[in-house]
Formats: structure tokens, sequence, C-alpha cells
């Protein structure tokens, strides 16, 4: 090996390394994911000498999205290929299987999007699947600007920067899904406390019973259209008078009063 | 954590749960987990209900928790990870005295408390209650680590259930069993001429005071049998 070759890959390793290491301090507590796919693909550049990368990821309907690309060329030839229904990163997402150094010639299996492509200076494509489990999230892909054949080796490192993206992602779903369920259990729970502390807030100032006082809250709120509960908690919050509720007009009672 | 361990406790949780719907999660963590008592708190902004406790004994534990604002409940939950206090040592007694007192006097040697937390929230607490002192086994809190998870999910998914806005039905526990000290509240609220929340404090201040449970209070004020002062008017005005 020559002294150069040596260091370069001397220098690969430790980029290697310090790309880990900072994609790994990204995925703290409150990371942004697209801060997390930003710095992949621009690594993924660096480390694999390509030209360029993009991120492909899939919606919640199964169609795929542009999430992040190095430039707005490849921006372009990422959302070409969805347009048209065709390219070496369909193909990846559709099968969950590496598309390895497709050479973007006449020859090509996606005609369009190859000449679309080579105009754009990229004559070879290398598309990595997000993956986690048996599920395929989108993909990885990598743009070259001269017809190079990555290694084994280095294929197998953008898989395992691509595994690592996805964990990022799946975390991130899950909690923003998470956050979402608590933010109702929240909202819920204060809202029938709410309801519970204006039964007594009414209770007391019109010196009634407690289902006297959650039959004016009721009428209140019917009277003016409102929700029961945003009325409690207008009450709570001392945005409603409370007299205005404890002297509400109520109609007459109906056949069968209904106990709370 | 792995997957085969939490598989494995929520197939034990289901059956145990499904054997009992009635009495619920509790039951099902005492079995599961081999300890003498539980309870789950669902909290939120300072209130907090237990959902479910496994025995008398251990609701009135859980209630002293929310009367006093202290116990292991709560430094869970705040802290957001396991506390352990294996038995009522003088640093346990230093934190949380009245909770220990009780605790004592109900038989209870040592207590653990979980956070019900899954990526990245926190609902909860599940308490576990022992009459001997002594850590729980590693296996008893890997159990407990899974448990909280499958908890958590139970929670959210019973809430999920639930129309928009509404406490699901299997939680109203949570508000109704202090639904007197919520009305309690708003009725000092106007008494005093104070927001319901810091009538919550007048009222656990006087419990704690005259040495009565918070929920006798609540019910003395409901029935008009009590009314807290103002320390700025004479007794009985009130705002």
């Amino acid at each position: 090996m020559s002294d150069d070759t040596r260091q370069r890959a001397l220098n690969r390793q430790a980029l290697t390394a310090t790309t880990f290491v900072e994609i790994v301090d990204t995925l703290v507590d409150d990371f942004d994911v697209i801060d997390v796919l930003t710095v992949l693909t621009s690594r993924s550049v660096e480390l694999l000498e390509a030209a360029a990368a993009g991120i492909l990821l899939a919606d919640g309907d199964g169609h795929l999205r542009v999430i992040g690309a190095s430039t707005e060329q490849v921006q372009l030839l990422e959302l070409f290929q969805i347009q048209n229904d065709e390219g070496p990163c369909l193909d990846c997402f559709n099968t969950g299987n590496v598309v390895l150094n497709a050479s973007l010639d006449a020859s090509s299996p996606w005609p369009q999007f190859a000449a679309e492509s080579a105009r754009a200076g990229f004559p070879s494509v290398c598309a990595v699947p997000l993956r986690l489990k048996d599920a395929i999230l989108g993909c990885l892909n990598l743009f070259m600007s001269e017809p190079v054949l990555l290694s084994d080796a280095e294929v197998a490192l953008a898989q395992a920067l691509a595994d690592v993206a996805s964990i990022a992602i799946v975390q991130d779903q899950a909690t923003r899904e998470a956050a979402i369920r608590e933010g109702h259990l929240q909202h819920a729970l204060t809202s029938r406390i709410a309801i519970e502390q204006a039964k007594g807030m009414i209770a007391e100032r019109g010196r009634v019973d407690m289902d006297d006082a959650f039959s004016r809250l009721r009428a209140y709120a019917r009277n003016n259209n409102r929700g029961l509960t945003e009325v409690a908690e207008s009450l709570v919050a001392g945005t409603v008078d409370v007299d205005s509720i404890t002297h509400v007009r109520r109609p007459p009672p109906p056949p069968t009063a209904r106990q709370r | 954590m792995n997957a085969e361990q939490s598989t494995r406790i929520a197939v034990a949780f289901a059956r145990e749960a499904a054997k009992s719907p009635r009495s619920g999660l509790c039951a099902a963590v005492v079995d599961v987990l081999a300890v003498s008592g539980a309870g789950i708190t669902v909290m939120g902004d300072g209130q907090a209900g237990p959902v479910c406790v496994s025995s008398r004994r251990m609701a009135e534990l859980e209630d002293l928790q929310f009367t006093m604002g202290e116990g292991p409940c709560q430094d869970a939950f705040r802290s957001g990870r396991p506390v352990h206090a294996p038995s009522f040592d003088l640093s346990v007694i230093a934190r949380w005295p009245s909770f220990v007192d009780q605790a004592q006097e109900c038989g209870v040697g040592a207590v653990f408390a979980y956070p019900l937390a899954a990526n990245g929230v926190k609902i909860g607490v599940l308490t576990l209650y022992q009459d001997d002192e002594g850590e729980l086994s590693a296996a008893q809190h890997d159990d407990s680590m899974a448990l909280v998870e499958v908890l958590t999910e139970t929670v959210l998914s019973l809430q999920d259930a639930a129309p928009e806005g509404a406490l699901a039905a299997g939680l109203e526990d949570a508000v109704t069993y202090r639904a007197e000290i919520h009305q309690a509240s708003g009725m000092v609220s106007i008494q005093l001429g104070i927001p319901a929340t810091e009538a919550l404090l007048r009222i656990r201040a006087y419990a704690f005071a005259n040495d009565q449970p918070v929920g006798n209070v609540a019910a003395d004020i409901v029935a008009r049998r009590l009314r807290l002062t103002d320390d700025r008017h004479e007794p009985g005005e009130g705002g």
C-alpha cells in the first residue's frame, strides 16, 4: 500500500468514526430528525466520495417524498424519479435491496432517468434502503460524478449509515406519536377535574348542591352553544364570571330527572 | 430490556388482567411481580389520581401521598427514574416523614416506584409495596421495567378509545375517586377568592395541620360542615 493510499484509508477511518459519533450525539432527547438526516447526507458524500446524496422517505400513505438532499440538483433528480415513477431509488424502495453501481447509459432499465442524471453530471448512482426489520422506510441515494464502482466495504458503510438514520426516523415517529397521545390524556384529565372544580364553584356561589350546580353548568353551555368542558375550564381560569353561570336561565326539568 | 422479556411480561399481564377485569390492572401487577401490593396513578399538572389499587391499605398510602404531596410516587414522577426504598432508614424518613409513618402503620416495610413512561412522555407512576423489608430481586426489577412499558401503553390505549376530550371510562376513577376534593377546591376558591389550584393547597394544609385525611376535610367542606377561613379576614368570612 502506498503512503498516499494508506493516508487516505486512515483519514477515512477517522472520518467514519467521527461521523458515527456526530450522529449519535444528535440523537439526544429532543433531537430534530431533519438535523440527523442532513448530517447523514453530507457525511455520506465525504465518506464515500460521492458527488451528491439524497434521502427519500415514504409518508403515511406509502408515497415517497424527498426529505434531504446535499444539493438542489439532486433534489430535482429525486423528484424526477418520483414523478416519472422510474429510477434506481424506486427500485431500491420497492424491493428493499441495494441497487449497486448502476451505470446510467443507454442500456439502463430507466431510460428517462438515465438521460436526466447523465445530463446533470452523474453517470453512476447507488441506492441503499432505509429499513427497520422488515419495513422499508425509504432510501439513501449516492450520486457519482464518474462511473466508479463502490467496493463491498463501501456499500456496507453506506448501509450502516442508512441504518442509523432509520433508527432516528423511527424514534422520531414514536416520540411524536407518544407526545400526541399523552397530550390527549392530560387534556382529558384536566378537563374532567375542571368540571368538578366548576361544580364546586357554582354550588358555593348559588348555595345549591352538586347535581344542581352541574345542571346549571350544562344549561349555560347549551344556551351559549359552547362545550361543557370548555365552559368549565373558562370558569376555573376566571375568564367566565361565576354569577353568569350560577344565575343561568334553565329550561323546565325533564319528566324524569337525570342524576349525574 | 429485551423484546422477549417484554413479550413474556405482556402475556402474563394480559392473562392476569383478563381473569378479573373488574379489579383490573393492579391485581394483575401483584400476581405477575409477586409483591404485596401495588397502585397505579395517572398524573398530570400536579393533579393525580389512582386508576387502581390492589387493596384498601394501598389506597390509604396512595391517598396520603396526594394529601401531603410527598412520597415515592411524586419523586419517581418528578425525576422520571425508579425510586427504591428497600427499608425505611433515616434518609428515607427525612425525605417522606408522613408517608413513612403511615406506611409503617399499614404494615408496609418497603416501597418501590416506577414512572409510567415511554418515548419521552410521563403519564403516571406504578408503586409497588412489600410487607417485608428488602430490595426487589433483579428479576422483579427487570420485570417491573418491562411492565411499566406495558402499563403505559395500556393507559394510553384506554384513552385512545375514548371520545375526543372525554376521559376514558377505565380511567374515570382517577378523577371520581377524588371528585369531592376537586369540588371542595372549587368551593374554597369562591369562598376565599383564590384560584382552584391554590384552594387545593389550602385544603391540604388544613388537613395536615389538623391531622385528618384530605378526603375527610373535602367531604366536610362539600357538606358545608367546614368553611376554611382566610388569614386576612375574620373566621367565617368568605371571599
